[in-house]
């Protein structure tokens, strides 16, 4: 046993001795680096930090980030820092690569790290930056940044201050690096995306209540022996489908119901201007087909081809008698206690696209008969199986059930239960003007 | 969506395949307007490969016609499927775009 005791002795070299504690060093500052990345979201600050670790592990003068452009398909300088100074201003925005292009853009393309002794001698060397940072690059090693969804960007530490040229002990340290550079950079974007994320879907929430109070503020409405009623779905949080009641003159009701082509926020800000322009513009007019003509005109240069198809009525009150414009809106129903009409009156274009001189028809409600106005978004729901409900099995629906107090709410019902869970794939509107 | 263009003698041909929404049209949109800003005279748009157009679709095709008008440009439709034009007639659509069985049709016309 005394004999093994005096085998344990082992004499090392101080040289050893250092590198060993080098590597020790190493080893700690890796696990800092770790810590760090855990700490904090915040991207610049993070980045900033590990660069600096980066250079100090490495014993290195400089470390650059370059960041990959998806949509450019290009790699970007995002930051580099030399000497005790960030330069990413020096380069930010004016050093773009292609991939491929330079060692940066070769490392992009082929996902390979490498290790450089001296770039002058490399023909892939891109002498721009060192020009515009004032910088003399010599050895470098660039290794890829690759994340869950592919590759994030390039990294690369810059001359060593200690040798001429960094070793393949440097390269795998860094290469541990650069796995946690990666995992920061990915964790804060994925922190930034979730942020506007959450944003984008409070600035929603606002355009949806916003959006609500430019329709009438009750669903329901009374007028003499007139009794209207609606329902508005979006599909998304917002829309771009109308209804609107107002009294143009005395003794005379206006129920507007349209749809804009497209559909969420562009579809819903265009509403919102044509409900304001169908208000200014329908005041004093009992005529359809002249308020049609005055916002065909407001929405002749709509922006990217958006137009609105719509039907008109204007009602009085007091017969029963209504005049209907209709612009490329589908056909309203007429409901009687015997029988579904399908009203497919003549039509003009949708409004917004060409100059046109709508007409309007006349007709007379009896006591107990109803109008059925309706957007496409009605009969074009899917069920799950992706097949469309159709306009003739709606009016099939509608005739069973015509003789339902609230009509509106069972076709919402029946288009629900068609739909069986399937994605709104369009805005739903619906209003019943009932003769009592 | 894809989008395939030739140029002829006379006009040019866009042919369409597959579903113009509101995720595919800026596509189109993009092909579309690069032919109204060269002041294109006479564009055919070759629908018999479409299978579904919604109203985004619809409006990036009243976007072209409206700036194509604006210099005296022309811009026609051919081969509309059943579907397409089912749409088309539903909106009144028939009063905007100039219809054509054929490309030849929409080119001799």
């Amino acid at each position: 046993m005394a004999s093994k005791k005096n085998c344990d002795k082992v004499t090392v070299s101080a040289d050893y001795l250092r590198n060993i504690e080098k590597k020790v060093e190493d080893l700690e500052t890796i696990i800092e680096v770790s810590s760090i990345i855990s700490s904090t979201l915040d991207y610049n600050k993070l980045i900033s930090i590990v660069m600096e670790k980066a250079k100090h592990i490495m014993q290195a003068e400089a470390c650059s980030i370059l960041q990959f452009d998806k949509e450019l398909n290009r790699i970007v300088f995002e930051f580099a820092i030399t000497g005790q100074r960030v330069t990413s201003n020096a380069l930010k925005d004016k050093v773009t690569l292609d991939m491929g292009q330079g060692i940066a853009g070769w490392v992009a393309e082929h996902l390979e790290p490498v290790v450089i002794k001296d770039v002058y001698l490399d023909e892939r060397f891109y002498r721009e930056a060192d020009k515009l940072n004032n910088f003399k690059t010599k050895s470098l090693i660039a290794v890829p940044l690759v994340g869950r969804r592919g590759l994030l960007g390039v990294a690369m530490i810059i001359n060593p201050k200690d040798k001429s040229h960094f070793s393949d002990y440097d390269a795998g340290i860094f290469q541990t690096l650069c796995v946690q550079i990666s995992t920061a950079i990915e964790n804060s974007r994925f922190y930034t995306e979730s942020v506007q994320m959450e944003k984008f879907r409070q600035g929603l929430e606002i355009a949806s209540v916003l959006q609500k109070s430019f329709l009438p503020e009750t669903p329901i409405f009374k007028k003499g022996n007139l009794h209207v009623s609606a329902a508005n779905i979006p599909a998304e949080k917002v829309g771009g489908d109308i209804y609107d009641f107002i009294e143009p003159v005395n003794g005379s009701i206006g129920v507007l119901v349209g749809d804009v082509s497209g559909k969420g926020i562009s579809a819903a800000l265009y509403m919102a201007k044509i409900i304001s322009d169908f208000r200014y513009k329908s005041k004093m007019i009992e005529y359809p087909e002249v308020v049609f003509k005055r916002l065909n005109t407001g929405l002749s240069n709509s922006p990217m081809g958006m137009f609105l198809t719509a039907s008109y009525f204007v009602v009085d009150v007091k017969t029963g008698h209504f005049s209907v414009s209709t612009a490329g809106h589908p056909p309203f129903l007429w409901v009687t206690k015997s029988d579904v009409r399908v009203m497919d009156i003549p039509s003009g274009p949708p409004l917004g696209i060409l100059s046109y001189e709508y007409t309007s028809s006349d007709f007379s409600l009896k006591s107990g008969d109803s109008l059925l106005i309706l957007t496409d978004g009605v009969f074009d729901a899917k069920n799950p199986k992706g097949e469309r409900l159709g306009f003739e099995r709606l009016v099939a629906h509608v005739k069973e059930y015509r003789q339902k107090e609230t009509l509106v709410q069972a076709i919402i019902d029946f288009v629900n239960d068609f739909s069986n869970g399937a994605e709104k794939s369009d805005d739903i509107t619906l209003v019943e003007l009932k003769w009592q | 969506m894809k989008i395939d263009t030739t140029v002829h003698s006379g006009y040019t041909a866009i042919s369409i395949a597959g579903e113009i929404d509101m995720y595919s049209s800026p596509a189109l949109r993009d092909t579309l307007l690069t032919m109204a800003k060269k002041k294109e005279a006479i564009v055919i748009i070759n629908l018999k490969d479409v299978k579904y157009i919604d109203s985004s679709g619809i409006a990036t095709f009243v976007e072209a016609l409206k700036k194509m008008l604006s210099y005296g440009g022309k811009l026609k439709m051919a081969q509309v499927p059943d579907r397409v034009m089912e749409i088309f007639n539903f909106s009144k659509l028939d009063k905007v775009f100039d219809i054509y069985g054929s490309i030849e049709d929409a080119a001799n016309s």
